[in-house]
Formats: C-alpha cells, sequence, structure tokens
C-alpha cells in the first residue's frame, strides 16, 4: 500500500507538470533549436532541403557585410537613450503624482492609458501627428520645430522612434516607481527632516537609495523592452528613411520573411540572442553590485 | 504657522495645475485620434487640431462594415479565451506540483519551464512558423490560443510558484486525508485559493495576447478570416493611409475595446502589472 501511493505521487508529479514541459518544448524549445540548426545552412525556407554551409552565415554577419552590425549598434543606441529617458521621466513623474493632489489617481489612470494600446497603433497615431499634426502646428505657431522632417530626416528620425517607444511605455515605469516610493516608510523622510535635510538632499541621501529595487526592475524591464522593440517601428518608419531606423528584430525579420535567406536570419537571430544575454546579465550584475554597495 | 499651511497650500495648488498640463499635453495624441475619427475627410484635410463641427459618427458604421469588425472582435476573443485558460490552467497545477514535491525531476523540470523568460521571442520566431506549420498550429485561431500556452506558461508558472509557498501545506494534507485525490485537492481547494494571483495572470495575459502583433502576424495574417483586430487595423490603416479619417476611426475601434477594460479594471490592472514586473 506505501510503495503504491509512492509510485502513485510519483505518476502524478510527472503527468501533472508534462503538459507544460511538452508546450513550453514545443513552442519555444524546438524552434529554437532548429533555429541553432538552420543558422548553419543556407535555407530559403520553401525547398525541402537546407544546404549545410558551416559558419559562413556569420562570417557574412560579423566580417563581410556591416549591415547587420549598424543595426545592432543602432538598438544599442536606442536602448541607451531609451533606458535613460524612460526611467528619469518615469521617476520625476512618479514623484509628481504621489504628492497630495486631488487628481493623483485619475492622472495615474491617464498616463498608462497608451500602454495599454497595440504598439503598431500607437505608431500609427504619432505618424499622424509628425506629418499632419506639426504641419498644421507649423502654420498657427510658425515655429520651425514643427518643420522639421520628423520622420524623413535619418538624424531626427532616430529621436522620433525614441520619443514614442517612451510615450508608449512611460506609464508602465510610472506605476512602478509609484509602488516603490509608497514603500519608503514616510517616517524615514520625517526624521530626515527634522534633522533638516532639504528637498534634494531628501531625495538624493534617501528616496534614491531606498528606491534600488525599483530602479533595477525599471531598468532590467526597460532594456529588455528596447532592445525588442518592432511593432513602434514597423508602423512609424517601416526602417525609414533610408534603412536608417531598422532594428535587430526588424531587420531579422525583414532577412527570413521578405528576403527568404532563412539561414542567415537564423544566424543573425542568434548573434542578436547572445547579445541580448549578455546586455542583460551585465545590467544585473551591475545593478546587484550597486545595490550592495548601499 | 499659519502662514506656513498657506504657502503649502500654494504650492500643492501650482503643482496640481502644472501636473494637469503635464497630463493633457501627454494625452493630447489619444485625445487627436479620437478628435479626427469623428471629422469628415474635408475637416480633416482642413485643419487636423479643430474640434468636429458636427460629429461624424457615419464613420464608424463605414469603418465597421469595411473592416467586419464584428469578425476580428470575436476572433480576438476566442485566440485570447483559449489562450488564458490553458495558460492558467497548466501553469497553476504545474505550480502546484513543483512547490509540494521537491526534488530532482521537479527541479528540472521548473529550470526547465522558467529560463525561456529570458529567450527573446525574435530570436526563434524564424523556425516557430516552420515548427508550428509541422503541428498543425499555424493559420487557426484555435491554433494560434494553443501557441499563446507555451509563450505564456513560463512567466504564469513563476508568478504562480511564487505564491504557492504562502499557501500552507497542511491546507492540502487535510483535504487529502478527507479522501481527496491530489487533482480533486487542486481544483477545489488550491485553485480557489489563488484567485488574486490568477487575476494578476489574466490581465497581464490579456493585455499582451489581445494586443499582440507579431505572433499573429506570423500565423494568422494570410487568411481575412483568421485575423485578429490589430493585424486587420494595421492593414487598413495602410489601405486607406490618405483617408485619415477613415483610418483613426480604424484605430479607435482598435483600442477602444483595450480602454474600456483599463477603465473597468483600473486597479486589478495597476496591481497586476506591479505583482507581474516584481516578481518576473
Amino acid at each position: 500500500m506505501k510503495i503504491n501511493t509512492k509510485t502513485r505521487t510519483k505518476f502524478e508529479t510527472v503527468l501533472f507538470t508534462l503538459p507544460a514541459v511538452i508546450l513550453v518544448s514545443m513552442m519555444i524549445y524546438i524552434p529554437f533549436v532548429s533555429s541553432g540548426y538552420y543558422s548553419l545552412t543556407k535555407w530559403n525556407g520553401i525547398s525541402k532541403k537546407a544546404t549545410f554551409v558551416g559558419l559562413s552565415n556569420f562570417k557574412t554577419i560579423l566580417f563581410e557585410s556591416p549591415q547587420f552590425l549598424k543595426v545592432l549598434l543602432f538598438t544599442s543606441k536606442y536602448t541607451a537613450w531609451f533606458m535613460v529617458l524612460s526611467n528619469v521621466l518615469a521617476l520625476a513623474l512618479a514623484i509628481l503624482l504621489v504628492q497630495r493632489l486631488k487628481l493623483a489617481n485619475f492622472l495615474r489612470g491617464l498616463f498608462f492609458v497608451p500602454y495599454i494600446m497595440s504598439m503598431t497603433i500607437v505608431g500609427f497615431i504619432w505618424k499622424f501627428i509628425f506629418s499632419e499634426g506639426f504641419a498644421r502646428l507649423f502654420q498657427m505657431t510658425q515655429w520651425e520645430f514643427f518643420r522639421w522632417s520628423w520622420l524623413g530626416d535619418s538624424k531626427i528620425a532616430f529621436y522620433s522612434v525614441v520619443l514614442v517607444g517612451v510615450w508608449q511605455q512611460l506609464g508602465f515605469y510610472i506605476v512602478l516607481y509609484i509602488a516603490g516610493l509608497q514603500s519608503i516608510p514616510p517616517d524615514v523622510l520625517e526624521a530626515a527632516t527634522v534633522d533638516g535635510a532639504g528637498g534634494w538632499k531628501r531625495f538624493f541621501q534617501i528616496t534614491l537609495p531606498l528606491l534600488g529595487p525599483s530602479i533595477t526592475i525599471c531598468l532590467f524591464m526597460s532594456l529588455t523592452n528596447a532592445l525588442k522593440v518592432f511593432d513602434i517601428v514597423l508602423a512609424l518608419t517601416q526602417g525609414g528613411p533610408g534603412g536608417s531606423t531598422y532594428t535587430a528584430t526588424l531587420d531579422i525579420y525583414r532577412e527570413a520573411f521578405q528576403n527568404n535567406n532563412y539561414g542567415l536570419g537564423s544566424a543573425k537571430a542568434l548573434v542578436f540572442f547572445l547579445v541580448v544575454l549578455l546586455l542583460t546579465q551585465l545590467v544585473l550584475w551591475f545593478s546587484r553590485k550597486r545595490e550592495v554597495e548601499i | 504657522m499659519m502662514l506656513r499651511t498657506k504657502r503649502n497650500k500654494l504650492k500643492l495648488g501650482l503643482l496640481e495645475i502644472f501636473a494637469i498640463a503635464v497630463g493633457a499635453l501627454y494625452i493630447y495624441p489619444v485625445f487627436l485620434m479620437f478628435n479626427n475619427s469623428l471629422k469628415t475627410f474635408r475637416e480633416v484635410i482642413v485643419d487636423v487640431i479643430a474640434l468636429p463641427s458636427r460629429l461624424a459618427i457615419e464613420n464608424f458604421s463605414t469603418v465597421v462594415k469595411r473592416m467586419n469588425y464584428g469578425k476580428l472582435f470575436m476572433n480576438n476573443l476566442i485566440i485570447t479565451f483559449v489562450g488564458i485558460v490553458g495558460i492558467v490552467f497548466f501553469s497553476a497545477i504545474t505550480a502546484y506540483i513543483l512547490d509540494r514535491t521537491r526534488n530532482r525531476y521537479t527541479k528540472f523540470v521548473q529550470f526547465l519551464i522558467i529560463t525561456p523568460m529570458l529567450i527573446p521571442f525574435q530570436t526563434f520566431m524564424i523556425t516557430l512558423l516552420k515548427t508550428m506549420n509541422t503541428f498543425r498550429l499555424s493559420g487557426s485561431l484555435l491554433g494560434l490560443g494553443v501557441q499563446y500556452w507555451g509563450f505564456g506558461i513560463p512567466m504564469a508558472t513563476f508568478i504562480y510558484t511564487n505564491f504557492m509557498k504562502t499557501i500552507p501545506r497542511e491546507i492540502d494534507e487535510s483535504a487529502m486525508i478527507d479522501g481527496a485525490t491530489t487533482f480533486q485537492t487542486f481544483m477545489r481547494v488550491i485553485f480557489p485559493m489563488l484567485k488574486p494571483i490568477t487575476v494578476t495572470v489574466i490581465v497581464l495575459d490579456v493585455m499582451w495576447i489581445w494586443n499582440d502583433f507579431l505572433l499573429p502576424l506570423l500565423m494568422v495574417n494570410s487568411s481575412e478570416k483568421t485575423k485578429t483586430l490589430v493585424l486587420a487595423a494595421y492593414t487598413f490603416v495602410g489601405q486607406y493611409n490618405t483617408q485619415w479619417h477613415f483610418a483613426m476611426t480604424a484605430m479607435v475601434l482598435a483600442v477602444v475595446p483595450s480602454i474600456i477594460f483599463f477603465i473597468l479594471l483600473q486597479k486589478h490592472i495597476v496591481k497586476g502589472v506591479v505583482a507581474g514586473a516584481v516578481k518576473g
């Protein structure tokens, strides 16, 4: 009887966890591993057989054609700007929205609205604003700023993409920072005030260090979200002008599904995966180190 | 002292005005979309900023018909529903077993299921299409819903596992003594107790699946019958890129369900987002 229950428990352990294991393997591990295999081949996605070409795809990416490196550089630059802007602005707005304002709750909701909208639609809204909206604002104000080619000039287009990306996600980080700010015990701040610490001093010496965990989370989330940017760019610029706003994910997509180079695309995806892994580990290591110091 | 509180009040009042101004500027793009969706073509061309002289409600009936909105809405509902049910059920029961039974097998399973949270979808999307063709899960609403099980389980299992630790083992032990099987204990006793975290998982996954773009683009974009709301809006705006009044209406129709969902469940959504991020 005893052995019977034990076998039964073992059987149940496997039975109830097996669906999850199978599903995750089907959707993630099998494609991931086969992506590793196809990165070593030349394959157009249609023919039954892929030709094995060894490491030649990686050689192309890293040494022969600088295009993917350029794309990775753009993605990193976007990520850096996105991380700094979204964290600084979100923290500033979170501090504003934890004050005793009558409309604080309403405003918190307001800032969250773009985050629940589809990124594709957000891209389209801003495309409309950059073209039609700014044209009309220029008529009204004559400010040169509104006449810039926000999506047509490759230098400005970069900042347009950053602006829209930050605008869409800001509410998410605001919510996280508000939660962090609210977990700071008010008596700690009061004690500091009594001790004569001014507003800025209180912020840098008490609030900011105590926000450590929130900052880590927000940095990490903004990093992974920025690296994966796809929908917004597709709707806003489609990678243009002149390919200047191609992100890594958009380039992988194009290589495989538009150029039909599935092998080369898989190789790019693998390189991208390694870059993401490296950067996320780096940020995690950095924030852990900083948190310990505090 | 009186003077001090008066000054503080003034400061707070100015802060309030500042906050409202920033908020209004921030949300203006969304307002602009609604504004222009209610104008005639002529009015949009003449002045995108002015308010409509009369509400052009007919834009909505036209676009609803041209987009086949009812069908799209149903498609989204089916995909999201199928996805959520599977993610919640399989993740919750897996987390239950992983927390209650600790051995080499469950440790390995936990590692296997949670690690994919670190693998960006875009790094294997190319071969995903081929794999899903093999399993016959591409090209159908149900198949797409099932695919979300695999993508949603890692994070949901992780969140559930953290929460399971807070439910004392005595509870399932007493149910077992009463003669319930493991499955019965889970369904009747444990799962109801997971409700707060189930709400979190549902909220996070609804927001994700409902608005997802890339996976549906790969899997169900080839047929009009299986398109999702966002995919159809994407195509529609592309086709009507000079007729902005219709494009704006289509965009409004695509985001209105999310906005209503948010207004109704604001508290749960904000709480869920915080819980999901902190635990993820």
